[in-house]
């Protein structure tokens, strides 16, 4: 299995060299891209959401067909508040999936498709999260014992923090409670939470957006790409997310298998039509985005532009 | 007691500031064999930073693989990437990687730390901090690399001059409720033409002035004395990385310490500017007033350079004070890769 996917990978990358970058517009017809229509969709992108921007990445990596400055697309520090197996149980109770495409098991989960019938919220969005609510469920409660008292460790003691400061450095300020200065705040809510930093990449050979994952740990250190997989969707985990070598940075990292892009592209685009709304292919990166919620449902990155889907003809 | 309670909510956070990218760490290893080699001098670094960009979660100083100098002379020019946007704020810092363990150990942080406090102290003194006011968020890091088992030590140090006697937090509200509607308005619509701005977005720190009129303008720190001269209100802005609702974020330390040693003010407003999906959020940012003893400022401006503030910095992990260490044999050790890929 890994051996067939090592040779597809060769073949894709032979083919890639022979056929070369897409020039020629097929955005309504395959539901694709070509290279410059990636580059406007991703100035688009990092215009109205601008907790995107463009990278250069790795020199060496480089590639000649994008434009130095704008190899691909990255927001960073995306705050992830809880796994993803909680929020699915959430949602086949509210019955808020549709499957998109049911022709095999490949199929993709639409968060955004219509509810059934007796759930009155209409295109809704995720299940709203509140954050004092996770914090009571994930930080304060959750502190399970097989794991050695080693989570208890990640709740900061407030009274260490400032014995230890003194231990070295001597700051008479933080003597005095009611001088501004650094000291770690009384607030027993700070919220302690997974990140992710999101890119998006152009793949040559599928022709699409490829969104890739880089995790870290509630102190910020780097995860492991399989504790990654905690924060896809199950039905995606171990079929459409896998773990890779990133394009343009070192490293493994998780990553959507652009196979069927396209082709859910193209059913999106195809509802749109039907709507009588004329995609522009400048708001690609905006509807791949809202599909890409399905896979990572609980990583909470930047698709704000709220735009109209077409419901309103039907 | 209700006072006291209200006043240590002000307290600077300084939680969780650092955080690495694999891709630095891949980056000093092939800049250890190819470059470095056994050389322990000290290396010129980028961080960077941004403003809090969620109401969840705070900013970090972030190292990237563009954080360090390129490897070989002919290596495509990375000075395209260290280019600070909006999204990253390039800050100058300097990085100490040992050769043993036992040397790592055996560094004198307290001087090391003092050293670049001083880079700090002495451009708030020579006018440095109005050109490229990031001087003021200098950090440093030292580490160990070890690469024949792909683990780094490592442990940052962002230096805060410790005003004596401290500085005093009258007020701190969110800024919605500090401003009338029309210069809330006008300070978010001119806070976002600054961050949409090539030639400003990555300036992390700036004045608010506003009008007779409410119109909110910002400016640069060079322009003090033109504003003061005006009669307008000044609020001093940072880019703050903190998301704590009663917490302004670590440049303020060094800000209040430039603000009261460059220009003498013993009472200012400063302004804490967060954002929401990357637009100014009134909501998040706070607005704060604090009062600086002056007989630390310009009053014994001569003397006062010479006599350097303490200086409080090396970083907490998981509240306690101590090095990182993060394994990358799994991505980096060819064994184990040869292994995955077969």
């Amino acid at each position: 299995m890994m051996a067939l996917s090592q040779l597809q990978r060769a073949i894709q990358g032979a083919v890639g060299r022979i056929t070369g970058p897409r020039t020629v517009s097929a955005f309504k017809e395959k539901g694709v891209l070509s290279v410059s229509e990636f580059v406007i969709a991703g100035d688009n992108l990092v215009s109205k959401c601008p907790t995107w921007s463009w990278e250069s990445g790795e020199p060496s990596k480089r590639k000649s067909y994008l434009p130095a400055d704008k190899q691909f697309l990255i927001t960073r520090n995306v705050p992830c508040l809880r796994r993803a197996a909680s929020i699915e149980e959430e949602y086949e109770a509210a019955g808020g999936e549709v499957l998109l495409d049911n022709e095999d098991n490949d199929g993709w989960l639409a968060t955004h498709g219509k509810p059934k019938e007796n759930n009155g919220a209409e295109d809704d969005n995720l299940p709203s999260i509140d954050a004092s609510e996770i914090n009571k469920k994930n930080t304060i409660q959750s502190i399970p014992s097989y794991f050695g008292g080693e989570e208890e460790e990640d709740i900061p003691d407030m009274g260490e923090y400032e014995e230890a400061d003194n231990l070295i450095e001597t700051d008479p300020a933080t003597l005095q409670t009611t001088y501004l200065v650094a000291n770690e705040p009384d607030d027993d809510n700070i919220l302690r939470t997974r990140t992710y930093d999101v890119s998006i990449t152009y793949d040559n050979y599928y022709q699409t957006p490829r969104v890739w994952l880089t995790g870290y740990d509630e102190s910020r250190m780097l995860l492991q790409p399989e504790l990654v997989l905690e924060d896809v969707s199950q039905d995606h985990a171990h079929k459409t997310v896998t773990i890779e070598d990133h394009p343009h940075l070192p490293g493994k990292h998780a990553s959507v298998h652009p196979c069927r892009h396209g082709a859910v592209m193209k059913k999106i685009i195809d509802v749109l039509m039907l709507r009588g709304v004329e995609p522009e292919v400048d708001k690609y990166l905006f509807l791949f985005l809202k599909f890409v919620a399905s896979v990572i449902p609980t990583i909470e990155y930047d698709y704000t532009m709220d735009f109209d889907l077409g419901s309103s003809s039907t | 007691e209700v006072l006291l309670e209200m006043l240590r909510v002000g307290g600077v956070s300084k939680i969780c500031m650092s955080s690495v990218d694999e891709g630095f760490w891949h980056k000093l290893s092939s800049l250890k064999l190819n470059k470095l080699r056994l050389d322990e001098s000290p290396i010129p670094i980028t961080g960077f930073y941004a403003p809090c960009s969620h109401p969840q979660v705070s900013n970090h100083l972030t190292l990237l693989a563009e954080s360090l100098p390129a490897d070989s002379d002919d290596e495509p020019s990375s000075l395209l990437a260290s280019q600070g946007n909006r999204n990253r704020c390039p800050v100058p810092g300097i990085l100490l990687n040992t050769n043993t363990l036992e040397s790592f150990y055996a560094l004198d942080k307290q001087s090391l730390l003092k050293a670049e406090a001083k880079k700090i102290w002495d451009d708030i003194y020579s006018g440095k901090v109005e050109e490229d006011s990031s001087v003021l968020l200098r950090f440093l890091v030292i580490s160990f690399a070890d690469l024949k088992k792909w683990s780094f030590h490592y442990w940052f140090a962002f230096p805060a001059l410790v005003l004596d006697p401290p500085a005093t937090l009258v007020n701190l509200k969110p800024a919605s409720q500090c401003f009338t509607s029309e210069e809330a308005e006008s300070v978010s619509s001119a806070c976002n033409k600054w961050r949409s701005k090539s030639s400003t977005a990555d300036i992390p720190f700036f004045l608010v002035s506003i009008g007779s009129n409410s119109i909110a303008t910002l400016r640069h720190l060079r322009e003090l004395e033109t504003c003061q001269n005006n009669g307008q209100k000044v609020l001093f802005g940072f880019y703050d990385p903190c998301h704590l609702p009663n917490n302004p974020g670590w440049p303020l330390r060094n800000y209040l310490a430039y603000i009261c040693s460059r220009w003498g003010l013993g009472k200012i407003h400063f302004f804490c500017y967060r954002e929401n999906r990357g637009f100014a959020d009134l909501g998040l940012s706070l607005v704060g007033e604090a009062e600086i003893s002056l007989s630390q400022g310009r009053s014994i401006g001569g003397r006062s350079h010479q006599n350097m503030p303490n200086v409080v910095g090396w970083e907490l992990n998981k509240g306690k004070r101590g090095l990182r260490c993060i394994s990358l044999a799994k991505t980096m050790d060819p064994t184990r890769l040869a292994v995955s890929a077969a």
